[in-house]
C-alpha cells in the first residue's frame, strides 16, 4: 500500500494544506504526499475513506471495485488472504465495514510499525542561556517547545484477531469488558460468506431469521451464550447508514493518515462504532 | 413478532419524517460541508443553509464541497451547488448572510423542525441558542478543533442550554505585561498586533504600545500610580501623543520608528528600575548601520519557506520593508482608511511581515527565542489547525442525534466527545447524559437575572451596551430600562434614539449601588434583569465583573500545534467572517480542554463539558494516568451507561 518517495511541498500546497500542517507537521505532510494507497470497495464507507485520503493529500489513490474482491465489503476469507499476502510484502492493511447503525475498522500495520509522538519538552532551569522565558528558574513544561519521541507498535494478522479462543477461563473473565460488537462482526461476516451479500431490507424477515440462526451457531461454536447478542440486534444492521459511514470513514481515514505519516499512536487493532449509543471503542483482539 | 418496515436502514415512520422535515444548517464550513453531505445522503429533503463567509484557499484541505475555482465565492451558495451535483432532488436554500441579521427572527426559526449549528464563534452560538429557545426548536450544537470534537443536543426545558454553564472568556493579558514586561512570545505578538493597529489601522485606547507609567508594579502606593499617570499626561510624555499622529509626523520613516520603539522606549522602560529587580532587563537595539540588501539567510532545512527563523538584522530589514509597503498602501487608500482592521487570518502578507518583524525584534530585546513567520502566524491569527476526518466524524454524530430527535427519542440523545486516543475505558467516542437546565441560567431560567459589579462613576452607557450587554451577555440589540419607578429608558435599540446617552456615565442617570436594569433583546425574545453593585476597587484593566461567574478553570493555553489547552472550534468572539476578523487571543467555544494534571501536555486531553466546568473530566488517554476524579467516576459495570459521567 505504501511507496515512499521524497516529496516537496510547493507554496501553493503549503497554502492549501496550511491548517493540517499546523496540526500534524510538515514531515507528516511530506510522507502523505509521497504515499500511494489501494482502496478496495466504493460503497458508502469506501467513498468516505476516499474523500478523507484525497483531502489529506496522498500522492495516489487506486480504486478497485469488484464484487468478489473487496476490502470494504469483503468476505472474511478474502480479507484474511489479502491481509496475509500484504504481510509478506510489508504492506499495511486496513479493513472496515458498515452494517446499519454499526461499523468497525481493523488495522494490521505489521509486526513493527514505527512512529513518532510529539510531546512537550520539560525545560530544566537555565541560568545564562536565553530561552522563551527570561524568568525561568524552575523546571517547567515549556508549552512552546516540543520533542519527538520514537515508538514502535506491533500488530497481529486479521486471522489471528478473529480466531481468539473464548473457551479458556481467562478469556471468559475478560468477556465483561469486551465489546459485543466483536461478536456481531463475526455474525455479519458469516452471513456475508453464506449468502454472498449483506442483510437487505427487501428480505428483512428471512434475513433477520437467518441472522439469529447464525448468531446461535457462531456463539455456540465459540463456547459462549447466545444471550450475548440480544434478540433485537437484527433491527440495526441492515444497509449502510450514511452518518455511520461518515463516522467510521473518518476514523478509518485518520488511521490510514497516521500510518502513512508515521505520526501518533495508531489504534490497536479494532475500532467499533455503535450508532445507536454513540459510543466508539478501540479494543485489541489477538495474542498478548 | 413485530413486522418492521425498513426504508434502507430506517424504520418507515422515521424515513417519512425525514422527507417532510425542514432543517436549518447554520454554517457551511468545516462541519457544515460534511453535515450537508450527510443530511442529503440520509434522506433529508428540505434544507436551508446559511453562512456569511466566502471561500478561502486554506479551507480546501477539508471543506470538500469547495474547489480552487470557488475561492472568493459564497460558501453557502457553492455548498448548495456542489450538493446538488450528487443529489439533484434535494431542496436546498442557501443564504449568504449572518444568522444574527434581524430578518432571521423567531418566526423564521419556527419554520424549522430542527436546527444544526456548524459554527465557529461564540457570539453566533449564543444567538442561535436564544433563538431556538424562543422558538422552542431542538438545536444540535457541535464543535471541533484539531483531532477533538463534540456534539450535544439542546432542547428547551429538557436540557441545559448553550449558556447554562458559564464559559471562560477569552484570555487577555494585562496592559502592563504587553507594554512593559513581556515574558512570553505571545505578549510580544499581541504588542506587535496592537502596534499594527496603532500605525496602520484603527487606533484603540485599549491597545496602547508605549511604556505604561501607570504600571502598579512601579510603586507600592496606589495613590502614587495615579499621580504618575496624570503627571505624564501633563508632561506631554510619549504616552500623550497618539502613536499614529507621531508616526505621521515622521512620514512613517522606518528608522525613526525603529529607534523610538526598539531603542528609546526600551531605554525609558529601563528607568523604571523596580520592574527589573527580579527580571532580566531588556536590551535596547541599535539600527544596524551596514545593512546588506540581499535576502536574509535563514536557518535552512527541509521546512517551508515560512518556517525559517532569521537573525535580528534580518528582522530589522523586514520591519523596514513592511513599514514602507504598508505606509504606501495606507497612502493609497487615502484618509478614512482606518476601517482597515487587523486581518484575523493574516493572509495579508505585508501585515504579517510587519507583525513578524516587530514581534521578533521585541522578543530579541526581551531575551526570548525568535519565532518563524509560520509560528507567529499561528499565534497572531489564532489559527486553529483543522482536518477533514474530525469534522466527518462529528457531522456523522450530529445526524445520528437528529434521527433520535425525529423518532421522538430525545431521552436517547447524548453529548458525545471525540478524543484523540481512547480513554482508559477504551472509548474513543464517549457519550454522556445530557444535563437538565440550570436553575440560575441567565438565559433560559424563567426570570433570568444577573449581578454585575462596576464603578457607576466610571462606566459609560456605551460601555454598558457594547462590552457588557453585547459582548458579555451576547445580546444583539438591547433595550435598557432603569427600574427607578419612572421607567427611564437608558438605551434604545432604535438607531439614534439614545445616542446622546452613550458618553455619559451610569451615575449620571442616578444609577448606583443596588439599582436594577431591565434589559430586553426583542429579536432574541430575551429579558434579563441586571442588578448593579457599585465597586471602586476592581482589578486593574477590569471594567466589570459578573458575580457568580465560574473562575477561569483553564490553565495558561499551550501553543502546541495539535489540540492545545483551550481548544475550540473557532477562535473568535465575534461572528465576522473568518477572512477578516479581529481575532482576539484565545477563545473557548464548545470544547474546552482542561487538565487535571499539573504538568500540561499536548497529549493531555481532559475534556470538560463546555465550560469552566469541572464536572466532566475525561482524561488523558495517552498516558493512561487516571486523575482523582476519573477514578471516582469509573466504576465498571455491565451497563454501558456507566460512562455517563455523573455530577460531582
Amino acid at each position: 500500500m505504501i511507496e515512499k518517495e521524497e516529496s516537496i511541498i510547493s507554496e501553493e500546497e503549503a497554502a492549501q494544506y496550511d491548517r493540517q500542517i499546523r496540526l500534524w507537521g510538515l514531515d507528516a505532510q511530506k510522507r502523505l504526499r509521497g504515499s500511494r494507497v489501494l482502496l478496495v470497495g466504493l460503497r458508502g464507507l469506501g467513498a468516505e475513506v476516499a474523500k478523507n485520503l484525497i483531502l489529506a493529500g496522498v500522492k495516489g489513490l487506486t480504486l478497485l471495485d469488484h464484487e468478489q474482491v473487496c476490502l470494504t465489503g469483503c468476505s472474511r476469507d478474502l480479507m484474511v488472504r489479502v491481509d496475509q499476502l500484504c504481510a509478506q510484502h510489508n504492506i499495511k492493511v486496513f479493513c472496515g465495514d458498515v452494517f446499519g447503525y454499526h461499523g468497525y475498522m481493523f488495522s494490521d500495520l505489521g509486526q513493527e510499525h514505527n512512529y513518532v509522538e510529539e510531546k512537550p519538552k520539560v525545560v530544566k532551569p537555565k541560568t545564562d542561556e536565553s530561552n522563551d522565558g527570561p524568568e525561568a528558574k524552575k523546571p517547567k513544561v515549556d508549552p512552546n517547545e516540543t520533542t519527538m519521541i520514537k515508538k514502535t507498535a506491533s500488530f497481529c494478522s486479521l486471522k489471528v484477531a478473529l480466531e481468539v479462543d473464548w473457551t479458556n477461563e481467562k478469556a471468559k473473565s475478560s468477556l465483561k469488558r469486551t465489546p459485543v460488537d466483536y461478536f456481531l462482526l463475526h455474525v455479519l461476516l458469516k452471513f456475508r460468506t453464506d449468502k454472498g451479500r449483506d442483510p437487505h431490507p427487501e428480505s428483512f424477515e428471512a434475513d433477520a431469521t437467518l441472522l439469529r440462526q447464525i448468531r446461535d451457531d457462531v456463539l455456540e461454536a465459540m463456547g459462549l451464550s447466545s444471550e450475548l447478542l440480544p434478540h433485537d440486534f437484527v433491527s440495526y444492521c441492515f444497509s449502510e447508514m450514511a452518518p455511520v459511514c461518515a463516522v467510521v470513514g473518518g476514523v478509518l481515514g485518520q488511521e490510514v493518515v497516521k500510518a502513512l505519516s508515521q505520526r501518533d499512536a495508531p489504534h490497536k487493532n479494532f475500532f467499533f462504532f455503535d450508532g445507536m449509543k454513540g459510543s466508539g471503542v478501540v479494543d485489541y483482539f489477538g495474542p498478548k | 413478532m413485530v413486522t418492521l418496515q425498513l426504508v434502507g436502514s430506517l424504520r418507515k415512520e422515521l424515513a417519512d419524517s425525514l422527507s417532510t422535515c425542514r432543517l436549518l444548517v447554520v454554517g457551511a464550513g468545516g462541519i457544515g460541508c460534511e453535515l450537508l453531505k450527510n443530511v442529503v445522503l440520509t434522506g433529508f429533503k428540505n434544507i436551508e443553509v446559511i453562512d456569511l463567509d466566502i471561500i478561502d484557499v486554506s479551507n480546501l484541505n477539508r471543506q470538500f464541497l469547495f474547489q480552487k475555482k470557488h475561492v472568493g465565492k459564497s460558501k453557502a451558495q457553492v455548498a448548495k451547488e456542489s450538493v446538488l451535483q450528487f443529489c439533484p432532488t434535494a431542496n436546498i436554500t442557501a443564504y449568504h448572510d449572518s444568522i444574527m441579521n434581524p430578518d432571521y427572527n423567531v418566526e423564521f426559526f419556527r419554520n424549522f423542525m430542527l436546527v444544526m449549528n456548524a459554527l465557529d464563534n461564540r457570539a453566533a452560538r449564543n444567538h442561535v441558542n436564544r433563538m431556538c429557545l424562543a422558538a422552542d426548536i431542538p438545536l444540535i450544537e457541535s464543535g471541533t478543533a484539531g483531532y477533538l470534537g463534540q456534539v450535544t443536543v439542546i432542547k428547551k426545558g429538557l436540557t441545559e442550554c448553550y449558556e447554562c454553564q458559564p464559559k471562560p472568556t477569552q484570555k487577555t493579558f494585562p496592559g502592563c505585561t504587553i507594554r512593559n514586561t513581556p515574558s512570553e512570545p505571545i505578549h510580544c505578538i499581541v504588542w506587535a498586533k496592537y502596534l499594527f493597529n496603532q500605525l496602520f489601522g484603527e487606533e484603540d485606547a485599549d491597545q496602547e504600545v508605549s511604556p505604561d507609567t501607570a504600571d502598579p508594579e512601579l510603586s507600592w502606593n496606589p495613590a502614587d500610580t495615579e499621580t504618575r499617570a496624570t503627571a505624564s499626561d501633563q508632561d506631554g510624555d510619549i504616552k500623550r501623543v497618539s502613536t499614529k499622529a507621531w508616526a505621521r509626523s515622521t512620514g512613517y520613516d522606518p528608522v525613526k520608528l525603529f529607534n523610538k520603539l526598539f531603542k528609546d522606549d526600551i531605554q525609558y522602560l529601563l528607568t523604571m528600575d523596580k520592574l527589573w529587580k527580579k527580571r532580566k532587563a531588556p536590551l535596547p537595539l541599535d539600527w544596524p548601520e551596514h545593512q546588506k540588501l540581499t535576502c536574509p539567510q535563514g536557518v535552512t532545512g527541509m521546512g517551508l519557506k515560512d518556517q525559517r527563523v532569521f537573525g535580528v538584522a534580518g528582522y530589522c530589514q523586514l520591519f523596514s520593508r513592511s513599514v514602507e509597503t504598508l505606509h504606501s498602501m495606507l497612502a493609497d487608500k487615502g484618509d478614512g482608511a482606518e476601517e482597515w482592521i487587523w486581518m484575523g487570518n493574516c493572509d495579508d502578507p505585508p501585515a504579517m511581515d510587519f507583525v513578524t518583524a516587530a514581534a521578533n525584534l521585541r522578543m530579541y530585546i526581551f531575551s526570548m527565542n525568535m519565532k518563524s513567520r509560520f509560528d507567529i502566524k499561528s499565534m497572531a491569527g489564532n489559527i486553529i489547525p483543522a482536518i477533514a476526518t474530525t469534522n466527518a466524524v462529528i457531522a456523522g454524530l450530529i445526524v445520528l442525534e437528529a434521527l433520535k430527535i425525529l423518532s421522538g427519542d430525545v431521552e436517547q440523545c447524548r453529548t458525545i466527545f471525540l478524543n484523540k486516543q481512547p480513554n482508559p475505558r477504551k472509548k474513543l467516542l464517549v457519550p454522556c447524559a445530557l444535563d437538565p437546565p440550570s436553575a440560575n441560567c441567565y438565559v433560559c431560567a424563567s426570570k433570568p437575572e444577573v449581578t454585575v459589579k462596576l464603578n457607576v462613576h466610571k462606566t459609560l452607557v456605551l460601555a454598558l451596551q457594547d462590552k457588557i450587554l453585547k459582548e458579555k451577555f451576547g445580546m444583539v440589540a438591547p433595550d435598557v430600562q432603569i427600574e427607578d419607578g419612572k421607567g427611564t429608558i437608558l438605551i434604545s435599540s432604535e438607531e439614534g434614539e439614545t445616542e446622546a446617552n452613550n458618553c455619559k456615565f451610569l451615575s449620571d442617570f442616578a444609577i448606583r449601588n443596588g439599582s436594577r436594569l431591565q434589559v430586553d433583546d426583542f429579536l432574541q425574545d430575551y429579558t434579563l434583569l441586571v442588578n448593579v453593585i457599585h465597586c471602586e476597587n476592581l482589578e486593574k484593566d477590569v471594567e466589570f465583573e459578573v458575580v457568580g461567574d465560574a473562575p477561569d478553570k483553564a490553565p495558561a493555553p499551550t501553543r502546541s500545534q495539535e489540540e492545545g489547552k483551550n481548544v475550540a472550534n473557532g477562535n473568535k468572539e465575534s461572528s465576522e467572517p473568518s477572512t477578516s476578523s479581529e481575532a482576539p487571543a484565545e477563545q473557548n467555544d464548545i470544547l474546552l480542554v482542561d487538565s487535571d494534571e499539573e504538568v500540561p501536555s499536548s497529549s493531555t486531553m481532559a475534556v470538560s463539558m463546555e465550560s469552566g466546568g469541572h464536572k466532566r473530566k475525561l482524561h488523558d488517554a495517552e498516558t493512561g494516568e487516571a486523575s482523582a476524579k476519573r477514578q471516582h467516576l469509573s466504576q465498571p459495570s455491565a451497563d454501558d451507561d456507566n460512562d455517563i459521567i455523573a455530577l460531582d
